[in-house]
């Protein structure tokens, strides 16, 4: 079946016969003929881009309803494994604020009387018996309560996180492109089948342009805890690394790309600059 | 309690009391809005949150909104460019700096050019001015043909080795010395 596709793909290139109509509609026409048209606004030099397959979500068997071009700028990247791990620890580090708390030899209950004479009994002199000497004394230099750990990874690090972690998710197969996320029931179970027979691993992370999901999709993955949903500009590299698959739609694709090619070819003096608490 | 807009005149306050509909715009009190009309005394309510909503603002100015007039563009050259704009190609840059060529694309190795059009071969100075380091960045291809490439070209021109190191994961190569003219040269010739 595949393979009777990929030759009706070709001779699309060739002619457009009416016996492969049943294999190409009209959108497929469209989704092939933009390899070769596809123009972006910074194309690509010496690269080329990469390919990938559009899905489909509404049966459970693969079915690929045609060929789509992706940026090499975003999801051709060499993956750098050094920036990705930055990006972690940024995003477990910014959030965290650290509870740990000890006392110290103020706070201790008690000591305020000097334990024993200073002179005349041959022991060590003390005034307190609170003192980080003593047991169940006071701890110096200890965690104190209330500890953030918030900073910000440079602009251009976090944007070279993102392409890093899409290309190396693209290499990997771990990638896919659906065309949108319309499914036929709102039963999880339906899901839950697609993924174990596509081989798409048992977390898989979906991303659309859009806040509102269709109500199916929305109702089938909230049973299933491991698989999620997420608009665009929720994107991140700790949650495509926590995921075993990054389904993206079409559309979220493209938006993606747009975006961060219009970074990567912009004035981001604004952004790159020192990161203000009252900016937001 | 959510955020509410407060009545800035505290002259309108006296006039409508505690309870009244507070308005912002003075001519519906029947009053002229002008400075020597406008009351110093102040009303202090018991707290912040009982004082009475603002209900109705005016606008201050009248206006009326048109899509795209002519003079639109005039404001638009006083915007600043939502990302750097393409060449334009010309026969000659009067700053010396020359566009990468369409042909450099053909040969097995590229260097790309930053966002700005500049070709990325840097000169990195360390250890108080010791050590120099020339640095071609951002080559794709065959980096390692490169390399031979540009060891044969500064051996010829300088008549002695010049050491280079290649960086394939980083997409960089080091060239021991400060030898940026001569590579921009190199790159320039090959049409990067």
């Amino acid at each position: 079946m595949t393979s009777i596709l990929i030759k009706a793909l070709k001779s699309i290139y060739i002619s457009v016969p009416s016996q492969n109509a049943k294999f190409a509609t009209s959108a497929i026409c469209s989704n092939t003929l933009s390899i070769t048209n596809k123009e972006w606004k910074y194309p690509p030099t010496f690269t080329k881009p990469r390919e990938v397959w559009i899905e489909n979500l509404d049966t459970i068997e693969e079915k690929k309803l045609g060929l789509f071009e992706l940026h090499p700028t975003v999801y051709g990247a060499t993956p750098r494994i050094d920036i990705i791990h930055r990006n972690v620890i940024w995003q477990r580090k910014y959030r965290w604020v650290s509870w740990a708390h000890t006392k110290t030899r103020a706070e201790v209950r008690g000591g305020g009387r000097k334990p024993w004479p200073q002179k005349g009994l041959g022991k060590a002199r003390h005034g307190s018996i609170r003192s980080p000497l003593f047991r169940g004394g006071g701890v110096i230099h200890g965690p104190r309560a209330g500890n953030t750990h918030f900073f910000m990874l440079p602009f251009h690090l976090r944007l070279y996180g993102l392409t890093s972690t899409l290309s190396a998710k693209l290499a990997q197969d771990d990638l896919h492109v659906v065309k949108d996320l319309d499914i036929p029931s709102d039963n999880s179970e339906y899901l839950a089948e697609l993924i174990l027979s596509r081989n798409w691993g048992p977390s898989v992370l979906i991303v659309d342009d859009t806040d509102y999901a269709p109500r199916n999709i929305t109702v089938a993955t909230g049973n299933l805890p491991h698989v999620n949903l997420m608009p665009v500009y929720g994107l991140n590299v700790y949650s495509m690394l926590k995921h075993d698959t990054l389904i993206l739609t079409q559309s979220a694709a493209e938006k993606i790309e747009d975006r961060i090619l219009q970074l990567l070819h912009s004035d981001t003096r604004k952004q790159q600059a020192k990161f203000k608490l009252d900016q937001v | 309690m959510a955020t509410v807009w407060r009545s800035q005149s505290a002259f309108a306050r006296i006039f409508a009391g505690k309870s009244g509909l507070i308005l912002n715009n003075t001519a519906d009190l029947g009053a002229k809005l002008n400075p020597a009309s406008i009351s110093t005394l102040k009303k202090h309510y018991s707290n912040y949150a009982h004082s009475p909503f603002v209900r109705k603002i005016q606008e201050q100015y009248e206006f009326e909104i048109i899509k795209n007039p002519p003079e639109w563009e005039y404001v638009q050259r006083l915007l600043p460019f939502e990302s750097i704009p393409k060449i334009t190609p010309k026969a000659a840059y009067p700053s010396g700096w020359i566009p990468q060529k369409e042909e450099a694309s053909n040969l097995p190795y590229f260097i790309e050019r930053n966002k700005n059009q500049d070709l990325s071969i840097y000169l990195d100075i360390s250890y108080r001015g010791m050590r120099k380091i020339s640095k071609i960045k951002k080559i794709e291809g065959d980096i390692w043909l490169m390399n031979d490439d540009v060891k044969d070209f500064l051996k010829k021109r300088y008549k002695r080795y010049i050491e280079t190191r290649v960086h394939e994961l980083g997409k960089f190569i080091e060239v021991k010395g400060d030898y940026v003219n001569a590579l921009n040269e190199w790159a320039y010739s090959k049409g990067f």
